[in-house]
C-alpha cells in the first residue's frame, strides 16, 4: 500500500502536485500558444509533406518578422484545428500570374524547385493587397480545378510549418 | 537566489496563466445552449439511416433546427437555398451514414448579440468521405458564418453564410 502510494505520489506528494501543475502549465501554454501539431491531410503538397504525416507549426514565427516567399504556413479557417497547409509564393503588393504551370511574380518567371510534378495551369494576373499572400500547394500535377489556392489575408496566416 | 525563490513565482505566474485560460473559456447557458444544439444537428445529420421511411423521418427533425425562413448561401457558383421545406426535401435525399458520409463542426465561436434573442456564429465544417475501395478518407472543410435566433424556445438557425479562405 505504502509502496503503491510512493510510485502515485512519489516521496513528497506536494512537490509531485507542483511538478505536475508545471508539466500541465508548460505543455497548455506551449501548445496553445507556440507549437501547434498538425497532421497532414490529402495530396496538395506532395511530395513535400505526405498525407498523415505529423507536423509542428511555428506560432510564433512571424511575430518578429513578416512571412517570406517559399516559407510553408498553416491558414487558419474557423480556428486552428482545422487549417490549410500551403507555400507563399508571391506577397503583398506583388503581381502574379501561372502561365502553363510556370509562376511568374512582377513578370519574372521564379525557381520553384520543390514542384516535382507540374500541369499547364494557368492563373490570370493578379495584384495582391498590402495584406494579402498568394498561397499554392506543391503539388502541381493534380487538376487546378481539385487544388485549394489564391489569396489569403495576412490575419489568416498562423504560422511556419517547422518540420 | 535559492530554487524556491525560482520556483515559487514560476509556479505563481503558470497559476495565474491557467486561471486567465479557464476564465477565457468560460461559456454562458446561452452559449452552451447554442453548441449543444449544433452539436445535436451534427449528430442528426450523421445518423444511420437504413430506409426512406426512417430518411424522412430524420429530414423533419434536421428541418427543426431551422426556421420557416432560413437561407444557405454557398458563395458563388450556387444560388441560396431558401426555407425550411427547400433544406429539409434536400436532407431525404442526402445519404445515410452508410454511405461513409460525416460531418464535423471544429473551432466554434458564439457571440450572443445584445438583447440575448440572436446569436452570429463562426464554425468550420468539414464533410468527411470514405472511399469504398480504399477506405481512405477526404475531407472538404469550409468555413460558416451562422445566424442562429431564439425562436419558439430552442435556438434555430436562420442564415448560413459560406466564407471563402482563398480569394
Amino acid at each position: 500500500m505504502n509502496l503503491t502510494r510512493r510510485l502515485v505520489f512519489g516521496r513528497d506528494p506536494r512537490r509531485t502536485a507542483v511538478r505536475i501543475l508545471v508539466l500541465a502549465s508548460v505543455s497548455l501554454i506551449t501548445f496553445r500558444w507556440v507549437l501547434l501539431p498538425i497532421r497532414a491531410e490529402g495530396i496538395s503538397m506532395l511530395p513535400t509533406y505526405q498525407s498523415g504525416s505529423l507536423n509542428l507549426v511555428n506560432r510564433l514565427a512571424y511575430s518578429s518578422r513578416t512571412p517570406s516567399r517559399g516559407d510553408v504556413v498553416a491558414i487558419r479557417l474557423a480556428g486552428p484545428h482545422l487549417v490549410y497547409v500551403k507555400r507563399i509564393i508571391a506577397l503583398p503588393g506583388e503581381r502574379l500570374s501561372i502561365a502553363k504551370g510556370q509562376v511568374h511574380v512582377n513578370g519574372v518567371p521564379i525557381l520553384e524547385p520543390y514542384v516535382k510534378n507540374r500541369r499547364p495551369w494557368d492563373v490570370p494576373e493578379v495584384t495582391l493587397t498590402p495584406r494579402e499572400y498568394f498561397v499554392i500547394g506543391d503539388n502541381r500535377g493534380m487538376r487546378a480545378a481539385d487544388h485549394d489556392f489564391g489569396r489569403v489575408d495576412v490575419s489568416r496566416i498562423i504560422g511556419k510549418v517547422v518540420f | 537566489m535559492t530554487a524556491r525563490q525560482v520556483v515559487r513565482p514560476t509556479v505563481l505566474v503558470l497559476l495565474a496563466v491557467l486561471a486567465v485560460v479557464v476564465w477565457r473559456g468560460r461559456m454562458t447557458d446561452e452559449e452552451r445552449a447554442i453548441r449543444d444544439r449544433l452539436s445535436a444537428l451534427r449528430g442528426e445529420v450523421n445518423a444511420s439511416a437504413a430506409d426512406g421511411l426512417a430518411n424522412v423521418t430524420r429530414a423533419a427533425r434536421i428541418g427543426g433546427y431551422f426556421t420557416d425562413e432560413a437561407v444557405v448561401d454557398l458563395g458563388e457558383g450556387a444560388p441560396p437555398i431558401r426555407g425550411r421545406d427547400t433544406l429539409m426535401g434536400m436532407a431525404a435525399r442526402l445519404q445515410p451514414r452508410t454511405a461513409a458520409f460525416r460531418m464535423d463542426l471544429d473551432d466554434v465561436s458564439v457571440e450572443l448579440v445584445p438583447g440575448g434573442e440572436a446569436a452570429d456564429v463562426i464554425l468550420t465544417a468539414s464533410f468527411v468521405s470514405s472511399s469504398v475501395a480504399t477506405g481512405e478518407e477526404s475531407r472538404d472543410a469550409r468555413e460558416f458564418a451562422l445566424v442562429l435566433v431564439k425562436s419558439d424556445g430552442p435556438w434555430r438557425i436562420s442564415r448560413i453564410t459560406a466564407i471563402d479562405t482563398f480569394r
